[in-house]
């Protein structure tokens, strides 16, 4: 295997807030690319302060929807991560590999539901 | 026209004054709106930011708004939280420093929010929480700013608010858009313009429910908070639209407003006497995320 490259999530965010979905999606198009090319990638969060669901489900939930599980598990790690951000981004995990094995259906029900607003 | 706001506590009865204010206003254009608040006995000053919403859209219309006969607790608490100081009145020092003063933000604003928490959460009943505590309690906040920023539409930006009450060991953040509401975005989502607003919440607080699409996963934010604040034994108010929810020792309401509330507001309360080491999931290696 492939020495991992090290992506360091502080510098592609250009800070250490990373909230935003849309500087997700640039982290997102950074590893997937590399994951595309058999890259083995190790994920810094070092000097990264806030850290939010919105902006791993953008960053790393979409991976399950392109890459099978066991692969993200051989080729991706983290590093420099405390433990609440650890925790935020198992939750996130867990949400994206369910989201993508079985989506949610559609539930017919409510396309019938009626309330009493205006 | 005049309109006299009754006193607005942080809860059911408060929203509902508010969205009777949206409502008396709501054909107000190129006019003038006198808030009298000399009935006003008392005013939770987290609720300036929802306050700010109803006004803002009201002035959007191209009316001219002004405030008057403001007792003087009320006049004193909102020139310390600066809510007044929009409304051409001096500002007041916060010599106490309880006060999490009023913002209005736009949806880009990330960084300005922040610079806001950093600067107006410290010391307000932070060091007692631990360092994980007040880390996570921002992520929450954030998940809220978020949540507003992707969802709400809101074109008058976002409304923050807060109070920090040392004796009662709790503090208060109030954030709030002038957004469509959760429930239109879930009628949109469903293609049903007759889901109600309390139904609509009810199904975005469920986990892994998302009116995103493009196949990112979502619908987490919510539940974060919701776990957050159900170990802090704290406290949660969605308002949305006709909606309202409550989260409060470990209980869930569900209420309908008399009255549209025109946007979204979340209020989370949290017990900053919680002095346990804080993780919202059992040890968690770098192992076993992936």
């Amino acid at each position: 295997m492939k020495t991992p490259v090290i992506v360091r999530i502080f510098d592609i965010v250009g800070g250490p807030l990373c909230v935003s979905a849309e500087d997700g999606q640039r982290v997102h198009d950074k590893i997937a690319a590399l994951l595309r090319d058999e890259q083995p990638v190790v994920l810094s969060f070092e000097r990264v302060e806030t850290l939010i669901s919105a902006f791993l489900n953008a960053a790393i939930g979409q991976l399950y929807g392109e890459f099978p599980e066991d692969r993200i598990r051989e080729m991706v790690s983290v590093q420099d991560m405390d433990e609440e951000d650890m925790a935020v981004l198992k939750r996130v995990v867990d949400n994206a590999k369910a989201y993508f094995k079985a989506p949610k259906e559609f539930d017919q029900a409510w396309k019938e539901e009626v309330g009493d607003e205006e | 026209m005049i309109h006299h706001l009754p006193t607005i506590r942080s809860n059911q009865d408060g929203y509902d004054r508010l969205a009777e204010l949206a409502k008396a206003t709501s054909d107000l254009m190129f006019d003038r709106l006198e808030l009298s608040l000399s009935r006003v006995s008392f005013l939770d000053a987290n609720m300036a930011a929802p306050l700010g919403v109803v006004l803002a859209g009201v002035a959007d219309r191209f009316n001219t708004v002004e405030i008057v006969e403001v007792p003087e607790m009320v006049e004193r608490i909102l020139r310390k939280n600066g809510f007044l100081t929009q409304y051409r009145f001096e500002p007041l020092p916060d010599n106490n420093r309880t006060t999490i003063p009023y913002r209005r933000l736009q949806r880009n604003d990330e960084g300005l929010f922040e610079d806001y928490l950093q600067r107006h959460l410290k010391g307000k009943g932070m060091p007692r929480m631990s360092e994980g505590l007040g880390k996570v309690f921002k992520q929450k906040l954030f998940e809220v700013f978020q949540n507003a920023v992707i969802h709400s539409e809101s074109e008058l930006g976002i409304f923050v608010c807060g109070q920090w009450f040392p004796q009662k060991q709790k503090l208060d953040l109030t954030i709030a858009d002038a957004g469509i509401g959760i429930r239109d975005r879930v009628r949109r989502h469903f293609g049903n313009d007759k889901i109600g607003s309390v139904p609509a919440i009810r199904w975005a607080l469920q986990e892994r429910n998302t009116t995103k699409t493009g196949g990112q996963p979502g619908g987490l934010g919510l539940k974060l908070l919701h776990e957050f604040a159900r170990l802090n034994k704290g406290r949660i108010h969605i308002v949305s639209r006709f909606g309202f929810y409550e989260f409060n020792a470990g209980h869930e309401s569900f209420a309908k407003l008399e009255n549209d509330f025109p946007g979204t507001a979340v209020t989370l309360e949290v017990n900053t006497a919680d002095t346990s080491a804080y993780c919202l999931a059992s040890e968690v290696t770098r192992e076993d995320i992936f």
